[in-house]
């Protein structure tokens, strides 16, 4: 099916009143969780993916889209008004936007916000209905190793680009990978790290392993690290539109934020961090105001939050059509389709034609449903920010234990719960990047599977999985991934070293 | 975000090393490599038990040079702040409860127990209060996401309900 086509059946799939009608929901229940303080947007779909399984799936992926939308708004309205970014694609959206809040302009920050999301969004929307059809086709002529090379590349990618610490990043990959295989092996039958206990044979559950790190480790963190202080907040102070400066000083940034972030989160090794940091690097350079810059610029929000739902757009690229997930967010939404025995890739396209394209053009009808939402509702999330904290925290809890307990009634994800939490919590304290174990978990079995396929084909040379020009090519960029950071680091300390006692 | 540059937590590093010892010793009971293609079942578990086990002693090595350890933040945490072990621990109570009480006592009383002592790991000293608001939100949850369809148990299993 041709992309205009595509789109058109999209459209009036999605157009339907009852698909309109999930879309909003999806797209205001993502909003109201995605605002709460500790809940980012791969949480916020993995807390709902348990209400989304009795809903017939084009439906179901319908509303997951306005959840995907809303819950990045969500999260970049905490990062502007309580300076907390859930994500780090929102780090650079705080830095300015905080300050803004601080000078009373938070009310101009989120209008900025949620326009550039709109414009961004729409665009890599735009791009992805395009791009999408023709990497699916040539998603054909892959071969194993050339999938087993593009995991590997995003493997390291996700560890070294992650985090402070390279050596942190790999061991959380690491650990994802150790749970990723868990359970009985597919091509064998034999079972793989069960310690004989029956619950672990179907593999190590997805919506656990991301419930426990993100939401009990999360609570545990911020328990014993909690203060009694009121979020200090004058939102609406100061106007609550943009003025006639305000609006000239953003259109640039919007697109240029989404310049920068729809074909870096499309990539493989993407992800929302570096296209975030050179859009403020770049607004900060050619910014007529460079005095406001770190003290509330607008255009330092303008920028990053394009940046940032550009690059959200662009990472399902990789996901719809290879089936390779290159964020946490990804990696659940990866886990949804897996739910409805659906595998994004190439096929995709094909066999559920209405599925997709339903799925994309929910994303415009997401998108535009957030912007009518969001501008005349910022008042009330503002109001969610006041819920007391034990009850919300307490509330998080309860939330966490539906999606678990709701997966299968089994005792053992109820200990993994705690395993996990804890581990989340250390994780945290001791700086250790959660992405790549949810990478790890869920990209791990796939990578293997190619992996042992490409063998079987090349009859066990390991020399075929760079026979292919295009394996090559990424095994190549893969090593120098690690090797070139590497290198760099050793040559830089070598020559500090002597200087330390 | 305070920075503990003297902290050494070899812990951290027995850890990794501990785990992947264990993965490796049991994919080294399965076949490592097979006829057809090439790599068995416990080939890539044994890669990644090697793999964690390397990594955990570069950490220990990284560690014995003193890399410090910089906290990450997160919403609602102050800088500055000190370490509350007993919240922690009322937090870290809560999420161990459903394994002793989901089975026995079901959803809604078990989230009850779990709200009210994550409520009081957050320093709030009103039980009774977030006892029955606990009670209030785990029904309505329960009941809700019942008639969602998701599977969350009797309300009362051990009285058979």
């Amino acid at each position: 099916m041709d992309p205009v086509a595509g789109l058109l059946h999209g459209f009036s799939v999605a157009l339907q009143p009852q698909n309109l009608f999930w879309a909003f929901v999806g797209t205001f229940m993502g909003t109201a969780i995605g605002v709460l303080p500790g809940i980012g947007p791969a949480l916020t779909i993995a807390l709902l993916l348990p209400v989304t399984v009795y809903i017939e799936p084009t439906a179901a992926f319908i509303m997951f889209a306005g959840i995907f939308y809303g819950a990045m708004y969500g999260g970049s309205t905490t990062s502007i008004l309580l300076n907390t970014p859930g994500e780090s694609g929102s780090m650079m959206t705080a830095l300015e936007g905080n300050k803004m809040a601080r000078n009373g302009r938070g009310a101009a920050a989120l209008c900025t916000a949620a326009i550039g999301s709109f414009v961004a969004g729409t665009i890599g929307t735009l791009c992805l209905t395009f791009l999408a059809p023709p990497i699916a086709e040539l998603a054909f002529v892959f071969k194993p190793q050339d999938y087993f090379a593009l995991m590997l590349l995003a493997f390291l990618s996700v560890s070294v680009v992650m985090g402070t610490s390279k050596v942190r990043g790999f061991i959380s990959l690491f650990l994802g990978l150790s749970l990723g295989v868990v359970g009985i092996d597919k091509l064998t039958g034999l079972q793989r790290l069960t310690f004989g206990v029956p619950d672990l044979m179907d593999g190590v559950e997805m919506t656990v392993v991301l419930v426990s790190l993100f939401a009990v480790g999360e609570t545990l963190y911020v328990a014993s690290r909690f203060g009694l202080h009121k979020p200090n907040l004058n939102p609406l102070a100061g106007g609550i539109w943009m003025t006639r400066e305000d609006w000239k000083r953003s259109w640039k940034p919007w697109l240029r934020g989404t310049f920068f972030g729809f074909p870096i989160g499309a990539l493989p090794a993407g992800g929302a961090e570096i296209p975030t940091f050179l859009s403020y690097t770049v607004e900060r350079k050619l910014t007529k105001h460079p005095e406001e810059f770190g003290h509330g610029a607008i255009e330092g929000v303008a920028g990053p939050e394009a940046a940032n739902n550009a690059a959200a757009a662009g990472v399902l690229v990789p996901l719809l059509t290879l089936g390779l997930p290159t964020s946490a967010t990804a990696a659940i939404l990866l886990a949804a389709f897996q739910n409805y025995g659906l595998q994004p890739g190439p096929m995709l396209f094909i066999n559920s034609g209405d599925l997709v394209w339903g799925l994309i053009a929910s994303l415009y009808v997401g998108n535009l449903m957030l912007l009518i939402l969001n501008l005349p509702l910022a008042g009330l999330w503002v109001r969610l920010l006041f819920i007391p904290r034990p009850y919300l925290y307490a509330g998080i809890l309860i939330f966490s234990l539906v999606g678990i307990w709701g997966v299968s009634n089994s005792w053992v994800d109820l200990a993994m719960m705690f395993g996990v939490g804890l581990l989340g919590y250390v994780m945290r304290v001791y700086d250790f990047p959660i992405a790549p174990v949810l990478i790890g978990l869920i990209l791990g079995p796939m990578a293997e599977v190619q992996l042992r396929r490409a063998l079987a084909i090349g009859q066990g040379n390991w020399s075929v999985l760079v026979s292919t020009p295009l394996s090559a090519v990424l095994m190549a960029v893969a090593a120098l991934i690690v090797i070139v950071p590497a290198a760099l680091h050793w040559h830089r300390t070598r020559r500090i070293d002597p200087l330390e006692p | 975000m305070t920075e503990r540059p003297t902290e050494r937590p070899w812990w951290l590093a027995a850890g990794t090393v501990g785990w992947g010892a264990i993965v490796l010793a049991k994919a080294a009971e399965l076949p490592q490599f097979d006829q057809h293609a090439g790599i068995g079942p416990g080939f890539l578990p044994s890669a990644i038990g090697l793999g964690l086990v390397v990594l955990g002693l570069i950490l220990a090595w990284q560690i014995h040079r003193g890399v410090p350890f910089e906290e990450q933040g997160a919403e609602d945490v102050n800088d500055g702040h000190v370490v509350s072990y007993r919240a922690l621990g009322l937090a870290a109570a809560a999420s161990a409860l459903p394994m002793l009480t989901m089975k026995p006592l079901g959803f809604v009383l078990t989230c009850t127990g779990c709200f009210v002592l994550v409520a009081a790991a957050f320093k709030s000293r009103r039980w009774a209060l977030n006892a029955v608001i606990g009670f209030a939100f785990s029904l309505l949850c329960w009941w809700l996401f019942r008639k969602l369809g998701v599977q969350l148990g009797g309300l009362l299993p051990i009285a058979g309900v």
